[in-house]
């Protein structure tokens, strides 16, 4: 559906290096901090910027090829940029209808007043809220096979969040091919929505994991000095020096647990790992 | 392409009160009797208007994601040509249905005449719009805005010095104007028309170069 090879850009103070593939039928996440390279990544697949080295293939074709047709597959949702807030829902129905081929306009209307959304307000004088659901059904009422979601949930309170990632969900169930890449710097957001996780810091990608791998195999080990000294670290991905001793992060959470009784092993929640994959030293 | 076109239209309606300030001026120059001026006017304001569609676009960003739609740089560029001819077209052609309405009720001045006129107009806008929708594209509408003004007062400098000239040289240019037979006339503001669109498709592949160099 779409592969990343070592997509470089370069700019003054930062610089990308990424590399990820979303699988049809898969909702793929990528997670890292604000100025992590997320949005560069995601603009950079849409044709937005310039990549200086590297290939992107999305939809079996080369991005550079990206053209109106393969346009109409996709479904944008970008943090930073939208319809004009001048327009109302009702000024971008018809724009709608005429840029996509198949834009469902039941559907459409559906989902506005399903989420309570004023068609003739001005887009401007809607809440964050409104505004990131607006986004989300607009990507997602064209019959596209891959969503491309920027922070499609930045700024939204637990609910509205909730009923974003339920409109994902149906996206997905109703057919089976269809493929979601997003992002955010709330982990927690994508932990029960993505089938596998990226993580990306400073630009390069520090972690590629299935979610039910990260959640059921990986751990926070916390262990004295002296406990630190005799672990075995072949499976201690990253570790740091706390006030009681280490913190280890490790991907065979069971060994350690079947191994060490006596060490307190903690689930790991993809915040803990990503923290620990940012902070942590390498062993 | 069309989805774009709807999009700036529903956008000038946000301008419905600035578009009724522009006929009711347009109107108080019909007392005038300056009929070309209500032509010029008229025009001019149009395709003036059509460039805040760019500034709507490039508001908030809203460039990224409009790029992210099934339309290509070239499309959005023909686009903004097309919008700027539609509404520059329309005004020029209320313009002149009011100057030749008003000629015949007042019997100031003869259609042709008018027709004429603006036929002369025509081609100016043409070539306003070339000079200002690249710098708009390029530097964004704000910038643009100043260039625009630019350009207009190099205009209106080309004007003034060749009248200065021809006052020099002791030309009546409007007597030369007037007494113009109607077939050089006709010859005259054909061969502009012509100038002015291939002014119009340089100036498009320029602006598609420039709006294809740039990053959102």
């Amino acid at each position: 559906m779409l592969r990343i090879e070592h997509l470089k850009k370069e700019y003054q103070e930062f610089s990308l290096d990424c590399s990820l593939e979303v699988k049809p039928g898969c909702v793929t996440g990528l997670i890292g901090q604000n100025g992590a390279g997320k949005s560069t990544t995601f603009k950079a697949v849409l044709g937005l910027i310039k990549k200086d080295q590297g290939t992107i293939r999305i939809l079996g074709k080369d991005s550079q090829e990206l053209g109106p047709k393969e346009k109409q597959e996709l479904g944008v949702v970008l943090s930073d940029s939208g319809f004009s807030n001048y327009l109302t829902v009702n000024d971008v129905i018809p724009v709608l209808s005429s840029l996509y081929q198949k834009f469902d306009r039941s559907y459409f209307l559906e989902q506005i007043q399903k989420f309570g959304l004023p068609r003739d307000k001005k887009i401007k004088e809607f809440s964050t809220g409104m505004k990131a659901k607006l986004k989300v059904i607009v990507a997602a009422s064209h019959g596209a096979k891959l969503l491309i979601l920027d922070e499609p949930t930045a700024g939204l309170d637990v609910v509205a969040r909730d009923e974003l990632l339920e409109v994902l969900r149906d996206f997905m169930e109703q057919e089976e091919d269809r493929a979601i890449l997003i992002s955010s710097h709330i982990s927690s957001d994508l932990e029960t929505l993505c089938d596998d996780l990226y993580m990306i810091h400073e630009g390069k990608i520090v972690l590629h994991e299935d979610t039910d791998v990260l959640l059921s195999d990986y751990g926070l080990l916390k262990v004295s000095d002296s406990q630190y000294e005799k672990l075995e670290k072949r499976h201690i991905l990253r570790y740091k020096k706390e006030s009681f001793g280490y913190s280890c992060l490790t991907d065979q959470k069971q060994y350690y647990l079947e191994n060490y009784p006596q060490i307190a092993v903690e689930k790991g929640t993809v915040d803990e790992v990503i923290t620990m994959m940012i902070r942590g030293a390498e062993k | 392409m069309k989805g774009l076109l709807i999009k700036d239209f529903k956008l000038m309606k946000n301008q419905k009160n600035f578009l009724l300030l522009l006929v009711l001026i347009a109107a108080l120059f019909v007392f005038v009797k300056d009929i070309s001026f209500v032509i010029t006017y008229m025009t001019f304001m149009g395709t003036l208007f059509s460039m805040s569609s760019i500034s709507y676009d490039e508001f908030d960003n809203g460039n990224a994601f409009l790029f992210s739609l099934p339309v290509t740089r070239r499309g959005y560029v023909i686009e903004k040509y097309g919008f700027g001819l539609i509404l520059g077209g329309g005004a020029w052609l209320i313009g002149t249905i009011l100057a030749v309405v008003i000629g015949r009720i007042q019997h100031t001045d003869s259609i042709t005449e008018t027709i004429m006129t603006a036929l002369i107009i025509l081609p100016l806008m043409w070539i306003a719009l070339s000079a200002v929708l690249p710098f708009q594209l390029k530097y964004g509408g704000e910038k643009g805005r100043i260039v625009m003004i630019g350009v207009f007062g190099i205009f209106f400098a080309i004007g003034a010095a060749v009248m200065k000239v021809a006052k020099i040289l002791n030309i009546d240019l409007i007597y030369v104007m007037d007494h113009l037979p109607e077939i050089h006339m006709s010859v005259l503001t054909m061969s502009s028309i012509g100038v002015a669109a291939v002014v119009l498709l340089v100036s498009c592949k320029i602006s598609i170069s420039i709006v294809n160099k740039k990053e959102f």
